[in-house]
C-alpha cells in the first residue's frame, strides 16, 4: 500500500483493484455494500431543516465506515480520522478505564471534545453542503498501514456511491492526524489537510513514553515490567500486573505530594539508595519529565502561579513544575503500558531500547532553568549518576531489532512531501503531542522544499498556548483541577468554534489549492487569545528526533 | 471591446503599481521592522514587579521608564519617542518565556532591554526565537558568562561583569586582606553559584567549607543550622555569600538571632549585597556595618559622584516618590546605555544596525561604571571588573581600606589588574549626543 496512488479519474477503477488484490490477502472480509437512510436535522446553529443520508458499510479488511451526504451536497467531502484506540480489550482499571474497555471499532466522522460535539460539527458541515465521512479502520492501536487502506477504500466507496464528489479534504487529531497527513502524501485525491494535535513518528512516540516509563520504573518500583511480555494469556497478565504496578507508585507520590509538596518522600516501592531518597521525590518526577521530554506545564500547573502567602514565588519556581510534569506524566505512563503491550503483540518482541541512551546529556540548559525545582545541580547529579547505564541498579532495555524494525518501518510514517495545503494545529504543552513533534514534521518538509521533492509555501503551523498564568488555589491554598481543560494543554479537543474555523481554512484551501495567509488566518483566530502563528516558533525536537 | 478591456486592465495595474511605488517612498526604508515608527521606538522589559525578587529589582523598570521619558522631554532619540512595555516575570523561568514572547509577538517590540536573571532568560531567549527573529536582546541583567556564547545567544549583550569575574576579584581581594583566616562559601547550588565556584577556583581560593543550597529553598531554621555549623570554625572565619539578597538577610537575621555577627567577617556578592534591600527585609544596621561587598558602580548614596547626582535628579521628577538607591541606578544606567545605542546605531534604525552599533561603539559608552565596558565584535559582555568596599550602618558602600581600589579581569585564568580605565563624564544635562 505503501506506493499506492488514487487519482481521481481511477477512482473506479481502483475499487475494482482493490477488491481484486485485499481479497486475495482477507478472504474472508466480505465487502458489503454501501447502504444508506435518509436523516434530517434541524441545524443549533439556526436555519432550516437539512435532509441528509446516513451510508454506512464495511470495507475488505472489515473495517466499518460512514458517509453523511446533505442533499444540497456542494462537491466537497471531509474526511476525518480519529485518534488513537485501546487494541485490546481492559476490564475495569481504576483512572485508566474505570468503566472497563471493549475495543471500539466504530467510525466517526467528525472531531470534537465530546459525542455530541462531533455531532454538532458534522451537523454545521452538512448545513453548509459539505459531506463528511471516517473510517474505524480494522484495527486500533497503532495502526497506520490499516488506517490508510480504510481511507483508501472509502473513499473508493464514497466516489462510487457519490459521483458529485470533486474535492476531498482530509482532517485527523492525534494518531488520526498522523494518518491523515500519510494518507495526503500517498494519495493525490486529498486536496488539502488539517491535522490537529498531529502524532510524530512511531518510533519517536514510543521513545518518549518509554524513556519515561524506564526512568519511572528504575526511580519508583523497579519490579515493574515494562517491556517485553510473554506471549499470550501470561503476558496479558504481566500487562495488567504492571498497570497496577505504577497506578500503586503514582498515587503514593501524588499522596506524598498532597501531604508535603514542599519535601515529598518516595515511595517505599522505590529501591533506590536514602542518599537520594532525602531529595524531595517532585524532584526526581521533574527530572524525568525533562529526560523525557514532557511539558512542565499542565491542565493544573502553569510552572508560575502559587498560593497567596510564603510559597508564593517559591511553588512557582520550585514545585509546580514538578507537579506539572506529573500531572501530564500519567497519559505518558499509560500510553506506554497500553502501547507497549500492543506494539509487542504486533511486532513480536521489545519495541524499546535504551542501551546507549545517555540522559545525562539530555539535560542541557533545563539543569540550570529548573534548578530550584531539582533542588540544585549536586542532587540532580545524584539521581542523574543513578541513572547512568553502568549503573547495575538500573539495568536498560534491550530491545529487539526486528520488532523495533517492525515499528519504525511498518507504520507508514509521513515524510513530509507536502504538494497540497496542510494546516495544523497543535498545544503548546501538549503531554501526548508535543511541540517537538511538529518541529520535526517541519524540518522534514523543509527538508523536501530543499530537495524539489515538496512545494513551498504550503504548510501553516498554528499554535494553541495556555493562558499566562492559570493555576487556581483554593482557600486553602490547594491548587484547584479546572473543570474544564486548559487551553494549551492536555491534548484536549479543541472547541467547537476553533474546529469550525479551521474547517473553514479547509475548505478554501481545498478549493483554490492555497494555504490562507498568515494575516488571515491571525484574523480568523482574533478573538482567541492563546492561538499565535509564528513561523520562527521551534519548539524543541523530542529526544529520538534529534 | 477586447482592445478596451486589455487597455483597462492595463491601467488598472499601472495605477497599482504607482500607487505601490508612491508607498514605497512615502515609508521610511526600516518600515518593516516591528516595533519602530517615525515617531516611536517600542523596547520591552521581562523583569519582576512581584515576588520575592520584586522587592530588589522591581524598581528596574520604573528607573528606565523615568530615564526613557527625561529623554522623550529632551527630543527622543532623533526625533522618536521611546515608550517602554514592561511585564512581570516574577523572576520565574515559565513565566519568563512566555512575557517575553508576549513582548515580541503581541507587544511587537522592537527591542528587549535589560531582563532579569539567568534560568529566566535563558529559557525565555529560546521561547521567543529571539536569535531566530534577530531581536536585540540589550543589558541582560545577569552575571552568567554563558551569555557570552554568541553562537547560542547572538543578540544578547550583558551588562554586568560575569559572576565568575566576581569571584576571581573575592578571590584575591581575602588572600591580600585576610591571610591565614579560614574561608567559608555559601552559594546558590546552580548555574549562578557554580558560575561563581568555578571563579573562587580559577581564583586559587582555598575553602574551609562549601555549602551550596537550591534557590528558595533556604529557610530560617536552614539559615541558623547553616551559620550554628560554620561557628565551629576556629578563629574569625570570611564568610562568602554568594546568593541573592533574601538568602543574605536570613543569614545575617540567623547570626543575629545567635550573637554570632562578630564571629565572622562577612562578604556579601554583588547580586546579595544591596544594603537598602538587606535593611528592607529587617538586617539590623549594626549587621550590616563593616560587611564587605563588591561593585562596580558608585555607591548610588555617593553625591559626589556626578552620574548619582545627574540621575538623583531625574528620578526625582521622573520617578516621584521613588527612592534613589543602587537599582534605580543601574536602572537609569542601562536605559543611558540603550539611548547611547540607538544614537549609535543612527537615524536609519534596524535591528542589525543596533546590534551592529554595540559591538562597534559600545565599549565607548558614557556610564556610571566605574569598569570599562567591554563590547566589541567578540565581545557581548559589558563591565569587566570590581572594587570591593565596606558598608556601613548607614548602608553606604565605602571604598575597603579608605582607597578606591578598581580591577579588571575575565572569566578563566586571565589575571586581575588594576584598572586604568578612566570614566567618561556624564553627557551634558544627562542627555546623550553621540552619534
Amino acid at each position: 500500500m505503501k506506493n499506492m496512488k488514487i487519482t481521481k479519474g481511477f477512482s473506479a477503477l481502483l475499487v475494482t483493484a482493490l477488491v481484486t488484490t485485499l481479497a486475495v490477502v482477507t478472504p474472508s472480509a466480505a465487502h458489503a455494500e454501501t447502504t444508506c437512510t435518509k436523516d434530517v436535522f434541524t441545524p443549533s446553529s439556526g436555519g432550516s431543516a437539512v435532509n441528509f443520508q446516513v451510508c454506512t458499510g464495511t470495507d475488505f479488511n472489515g473495517a466499518k465506515y460512514e458517509i453523511r451526504m446533505p442533499s444540497k451536497f456542494n462537491g466537497m467531502l471531509f474526511l476525518y480520522n480519529h485518534g488513537i484506540r485501546g487494541n485490546h480489550n481492559m476490564p475495569k482499571v481504576p483512572v485508566i478505564r474505570p468503566n472497563g474497555y471493549v475495543v471500539d471499532m466504530s467510525p466517526e466522522v467528525a472531531p470534537g471534545r465530546t459525542t455530541n460535539d462531533q455531532l454538532l460539527i458534522a451537523q454545521e458541515l452538512l448545513k453548509q453542503g459539505y459531506a463528511v465521512a471516517g473510517t474505524g479502520v480494522s484495527a486500533q492501536g497503532w495502526s497506520v498501514p490499516e488506517a490508510i487502506q480504510g481511507n483508501l477504500q472509502l473513499i473508493s466507496a464514497a466516489y462510487e456511491k457519490f459521483p458529485k464528489i470533486s474535492k476531498i479534504v482530509s482532517w485527523g487529531d492525534s494518531l488520526g492526524g498522523h494518518i491523515s497527513q500519510a494518507l495526503s502524501e500517498k494519495a493525490d485525491v486529498i486536496d488539502a489537510v488539517a491535522n490537529l494535535h498531529m502524532a510524530g513518528s512511531a518510533s519517536s512516540q514510543y521513545t518518549y513514553a518509554n524513556d519515561f516509563l524506564w526512568m519511572f520504573k528504575t526511580f519508583f518500583d523497579p519490579t515493574i515490567k515494562g517491556n517485553g511480555y510473554s506471549s499470550g494469556t501470561a503476558g496479558y497478565m504481566e500487562y495488567m500486573g504492571d498497570i497496577t504496578k505504577v497506578l500503586t507508585a503514582f498515587g503514593t507520590i501524588q499522596a506524598a505530594i498532597e501531604a508535603n509538596p514542599l519535601a515529598p518522600t518516595w515511595p517505599a516501592s522505590s529501591k533506590v539508595p536514602d542518599s537520594l531518597k532525602a531529595i524531595p521525590v517532585r524532584s526526581a518526577v521533574l527530572l524525568i519529565g525533562l529526560l523525557a521530554g514532557v511539558p512542565v506545564q499542565s491542565n493544573t500547573y502553569d510552572a508560575s502561579s502559587g498560593p497567596a502567602g510564603p510559597l508564593e514565588t517559591s511553588f512557582g519556581l520550585a514545585i509546580s513544575p514538578a507537579l506539572g510534569v506529573f500531572e501530564n506524566a500519567f497519559t505518558a505512563l499509560a500510553l506506554a503500558l497500553i502501547g507497549n503491550y500492543d506494539a509487542e503483540v504486533r511486532c513480536g518482541g521489545t519495541i524499546f531500547d535504551n542501551t546507549d541512551t545517555d540522559y545525562a546529556a539530555r539535560l542541557g540548559d533545563n539543569g540550570d532553568v529548573y534548578a530550584a525545582g531539582l533542588t540544585g545541580k549536586s542532587a540532580t547529579a545524584g539521581m542523574l549518576a543513578y541513572l547512568n547505564k553502568l549503573n547495575p541498579a538500573a539495568p536498560r532495555v534491550k530491545g529487539n531489532p526486528d520488532s523495533i524494525n517492525c515499528i519504525k518501518n511498518q507504520q507508514d510514517n509521513y515524510t513530509g512531501k507536502i504538494t497540497i495545503p496542510t494546516i495544523t494545529i497543535s498545544q503548546t504543552a501538549d503531554q501526548v503531542t508535543p511541540g517537538g513533534f511538529i518541529q520535526k514534521f517541519k524540518d522534514l518538509y523543509a527538508e523536501n522544499v530543499a530537495a524539489g521533492t515538496a512545494k513551498p509555501g504550503m504548510l501553516l503551523n498554528i499554535w494553541n498556548k495556555p493562558p499566562d498564568t492559570y493555576t487556581k488555589f483554593d482557600a486553602a491554598g490547594k491548587p484547584v483541577t479546572p473543570a474544564l481543560p486548559t487551553t494549551g494543554t492536555s491534548h484536549f479537543m479543541y472547541s467547537n468554534k476553533d474546529l469550525l474555523i479551521i474547517a473553514k481554512m479547509l475548505a478554501t484551501a481545498g478549493k483554490t489549492g492555497k494555504l490562507p495567509s498568515i494575516a488571515t488566518a491571525k484574523s480568523a483566530f482574533k478573538k482567541n487569545p492563546n492561538i499565535f502563528i509564528d513561523p520562527d516558533y521551534k519548539p524543541e525536537l523530542m529526544f529520538a528526533d534529534r | 471591446m477586447i482592445r478596451n478591456t486589455r487597455m483597462k486592465r492595463f491601467s488598472i495595474v499601472s495605477a497599482v503599481v504607482a500607487l505601490g511605488a508612491m508607498v514605497v517612498t512615502a515609508l521610511p526604508a526600516q518600515a518593516a521592522e516591528p516595533g519602530l515608527t517615525s515617531s516611536e521606538i517600542k523596547l520591552g522589559i521581562s523583569t519582576p514587579l512581584t515576588g520575592t525578587a520584586a522587592l530588589s529589582y522591581g524598581k528596574v523598570p520604573g528607573a528606565m521608564k523615568a530615564y526613557f521619558d527625561f529623554i522623550n522631554a529632551n527630543g527622543g532619540v532623533y526625533g522618536r519617542k521611546i515608550k517602554l512595555v514592561v511585564r512581570d516575570d516574577k523572576y520565574l523561568p515559565t513565566l519568563a518565556a512566555t512575557q517575553t514572547t508576549n513582548l515580541v509577538l503581541k507587544d511587537g517590540v522592537f527591542a528587549l532591554v535589560a531582563a532579569l536573571g539567568t534560568a529566566t532568560h535563558s529559557k525565555a531567549y529560546a521561547a521567543a526565537s529571539l536569535a531566530t527573529k534577530k531581536v536585540p536582546d540589550l543589558f541582560v541583567n545577569t552575571g552568567f558568562s554563558g551569555f557570552g556564547n554568541q553562537t547560542k545567544y547572538p543578540t544578547t549583550f550583558t551588562v554586568l561583569p560575569s559572576y565568575a569575574m566576581e569571584a576571581k576579584i573575592i578571590s584575591k581581594f581575602v588572600k591580600d586582606k585576610f591571610p591565614g583566616q579560614a574561608v567559608a562559601l555559601v552559594a546558590q547550588d546552580d548555574e549562578f553559584g557554580v558560575d561563581g565556584v568555578n571563579g573562587f577556583a580559577a581564583g586559587s581560593l582555598t575553602l574551609a567549607s562549601k555549602t551550596l543550597y537550591p534557590q528558595s529553598s533556604m529557610t530560617d531554621a536552614r539559615a541558623k543550622a547553616l551559620v550554628t555549623g560554620l561557628s565551629a570554625i576556629p578563629g574569625k572565619p570570611v564568610v562568602i555569600l554568594f546568593g541573592t539578597t533574601d538568602v543574605t538577610a536570613l543569614i545575617f537575621k540567623a547570626a543575629e538571632s545567635l550573637n554570632l555577627v562578630s564571629k565572622f567577617t562577612w562578604i556579601a556578592g554583588s547580586v546579595g549585597g544591596d544594603a537598602n534591600t538587606l535593611l528592607a527585609l529587617g538586617v539590623k544596621t549594626t549587621t550590616i556595618d563593616g560587611a564587605i561587598a563588591a561593585s562596580f558602580f558608585p555607591d548610588a548614596k555617593d553625591t559626589t559622584d556626578e552620574y548619582v547626582k545627574e540621575f538623583s535628579k531625574i528620578n526625582s521628577k521622573y520617578n516621584p516618590g521613588v527612592s534613589f538607591d543602587n537599582i534605580v541606578l543601574q536602572g537609569m544606567n542601562s536605559a543611558m546605555l540603550t539611548v547611547q545605542a540607538l544614537r549609535a546605531a543612527g537615524k536609519n534604525l534596524t535591528r542589525a544596525g543596533l546590534i551592529k552599533a554595540i559591538e562597534t561603539k559600545g565599549s565607548t559608552f558614557a556610564s556610571a561604571g566605574l569598569v570599562p565596558l567591554n563590547y566589541s565584535a567578540t565581545s557581548h559582555i559589558g563591565y569587566n571588573g570590581y572594587w570591593m568596599g565596606q558598608l556601613n550602618a548607614k548602608g553606604e558602600l565605602k571604598p575597603y581600606g579608605g582607597t578606591l581600589s578598581v580591577v579588571t579581569t575575565d572569566s578563566t585564568s586571565g589575571p586581575i589588574t588594576p584598572s586604568t580605565y578612566m570614566r567618561p563624564s556624564i553627557p551634558k544635562n544627562g542627555i546623550p549626543t553621540n552619534s
